[in-house]
């Protein structure tokens, strides 16, 4: 049980203490402090890569669990003013740290998915999500292998649905990557690489087709 | 890049956004914005700040005096309002399937011409409920709001886990307003009233009989606040808004000894 949860909502990189809070708030939330449960959430998220992927996990297990109890939801209320706060200085920390920036837009996109009301995507998010997106398809971001990999990893995972919330701005996002792929020549063959895929995955209807699969995904062999 | 600009102008006026028209909307009908200060009734809510604010042309902002914290929503709230309003339009959709069920058999009847009584109740069911529901918004969450307080009690609590539905007796057991019901914003305003001051009945520490625990529950503005003090400090988190809320949007709440006597009075009245 101790491990699979560990395992579960990938708590691992969290220090004993903080593991224990968080098993906590997601048994008995209306026992801990759940700003404090939040705080701790997010500051991980900007430092562990593999964490700020799959936050959103843990974070809508406790809210359901605040809301069963206490029909509360003072951890969700918190988590996204804090998650608003970031996302207000994200140019900053984008100057300070990639890695922290390429953080931020992981959880940020990861809530997204994970967070529905009444499983319907957060509205309140849709604007913010594309401005990060945005920000990492300009020439300066694009030339940035670790941010371009960020990009498409969101467009994977929550593209059709950031799609299906607003159209115009994907289609606005994609004419960006198509004219980076085509005309920004300080790109990476990595980064050109995974702009193709993306764009095709997209024409693709949000899927590769078998051939595009082979072509990107398997190895090659001499 | 021209059209990440494009995109910014975009984000910054975005007129035919739905949350922005929930958030006004729905902000009319508080008293206090999201910080807890008095809103002018006039105030308009403003669509929410984009963070690329510096290239923000200032001209189609609504022409207001400063005070950032009334006019930029914080997530939290823009979340909660959604929740309110996607909470709303799936309970209408539940209570306009289950009407139109109950009309169904009537179709049936009609043929058979079944007993008038049956029929003469569905009619004015049909009549009453069918063409006439609340259907406006703004309407609909502010009286979910004021049902939300009166349910996030202990009162309500205990009453339901004493009384099953199915045992309740009209008239001796409270019952939930019907929001979706056509009423005067007054009427409405007087059913919840009543309803809350009838739930007092199953407040958990009472004067005379049962456990004494604390202290009792009356004055709902004040004394929920100690409470929780005394019971539980987290509850304070959820059940405090609930508090101002309710001292906010019922005005009169503060009568101490008043339910009791109402209580009884309508008890009398009943026998």
């Amino acid at each position: 049980m101790e491990n699979s949860t560990k395992e579960e909502y990938k708590i691992q990189s969290f220090d004993l203490e903080t593991q224990k809070l968080l098993k906590t708030a997601l048994k008995d939330p209306g026992s801990v402090d759940l700003e404090k449960v939040s705080n701790v959430i997010v500051d991980q998220s900007l430092k562990d890569q593999i964490f700020s992927r799959e936050a959103g996990r843990i974070c809508y297990t406790i809210i359901q669990a605040e809301a069963k109890q206490t029909n509360g939801n003072v951890f969700r209320r918190n988590l996204l003013n804090r998650l608003q706060q970031e996302f207000k200085a994200r140019e900053e920390t984008r100057k300070r740290s990639t890695q922290e920036w390429v953080c931020l837009v992981s959880f940020i996109c990861n809530i997204f998915d994970y967070l529905k009301v009444n499983n319907i995507p957060m509205m309140a998010l849709v604007h913010p999500v594309y401005d990060c997106l945005f920000r990492l398809a300009q020439s300066d971001a694009l030339q940035n292998e670790e941010e371009v990999d960020c990009l498409v990893l969101q467009l994977h995972r929550i593209g059709d649905q950031l799609e299906k919330m607003n159209m115009q701005l994907m289609d606005e996002l994609f004419n960006l990557l198509r004219d980076g792929f085509l005309l920004q020549e300080d790109l990476s063959s990595m980064g050109r690489l995974l702009l193709l895929e993306i764009l095709e995955f997209r024409a693709g209807g949000w899927t590769l087709s078998e051939t595009a699969q082979k072509y990107y995904y398997s190895e090659v062999t001499d | 890049m021209s059209a990440h600009q494009k995109y910014r102008y975009e984000n910054d006026c975005k007129p035919d956004e739905n949350r922005n028209k929930g958030a006004s909307r729905w902000s009319h009908c508080r008293k206090r914005g999201a910080d807890g200060s008095l809103r002018k009734s006039h105030a308009v809510e403003e669509p929410v700040k984009c963070s690329q604010s510096s290239r923000r042309p200032k001209s189609f902002t609504t022409p207001e005096s400063e005070g950032p914290v009334s006019r930029v929503k914080n997530w939290g709230d823009e979340v909660e309002a959604e929740e309110m309003r996607s909470n709303v339009q799936r309970d209408m959709h539940r209570y306009r399937r289950r009407i139109l069920e109950a009309d169904f058999p009537q179709r049936d009847r009609k043929i058979s011409s079944g007993s008038s009584d049956s029929r003469d109740s569905r009619d004015s069911k049909e009549s009453s409920v069918k063409g006439d529901i609340e259907t406006d918004e703004a309407t609909l969450i502010r009286r979910q709001k004021q049902i939300n307080y009166g349910k996030n009690t202990l009162a309500y609590d205990g009453y339901i886990k004493e009384v099953p539905k199915h045992m309740r007796q009209p008239g001796v057991h409270p019952k939930t307003p019907n929001k979706f019901k056509k009423y005067s914003r007054r009427s409405w305003d007087q059913q919840i009233k009543l309803w809350r001051v009838k739930l007092h009945a199953w407040d958990p520490p009472a004067e005379e009989g049962s456990d004494v625990q604390q202290i009792e529950v009356i004055d709902l503005g004040e004394i929920m606040d100690f409470e929780l003090d005394v019971e539980c400090s987290v509850d304070t988190e959820s059940k405090c808004p609930t508090s101002s809320g309710v001292s906010l949007s019922l005005a009169e709440d503060s009568f101490t000894g008043t339910p009791k006597k109402v209580m009884k009075i309508e008890d009398t009245e009943m026998s």
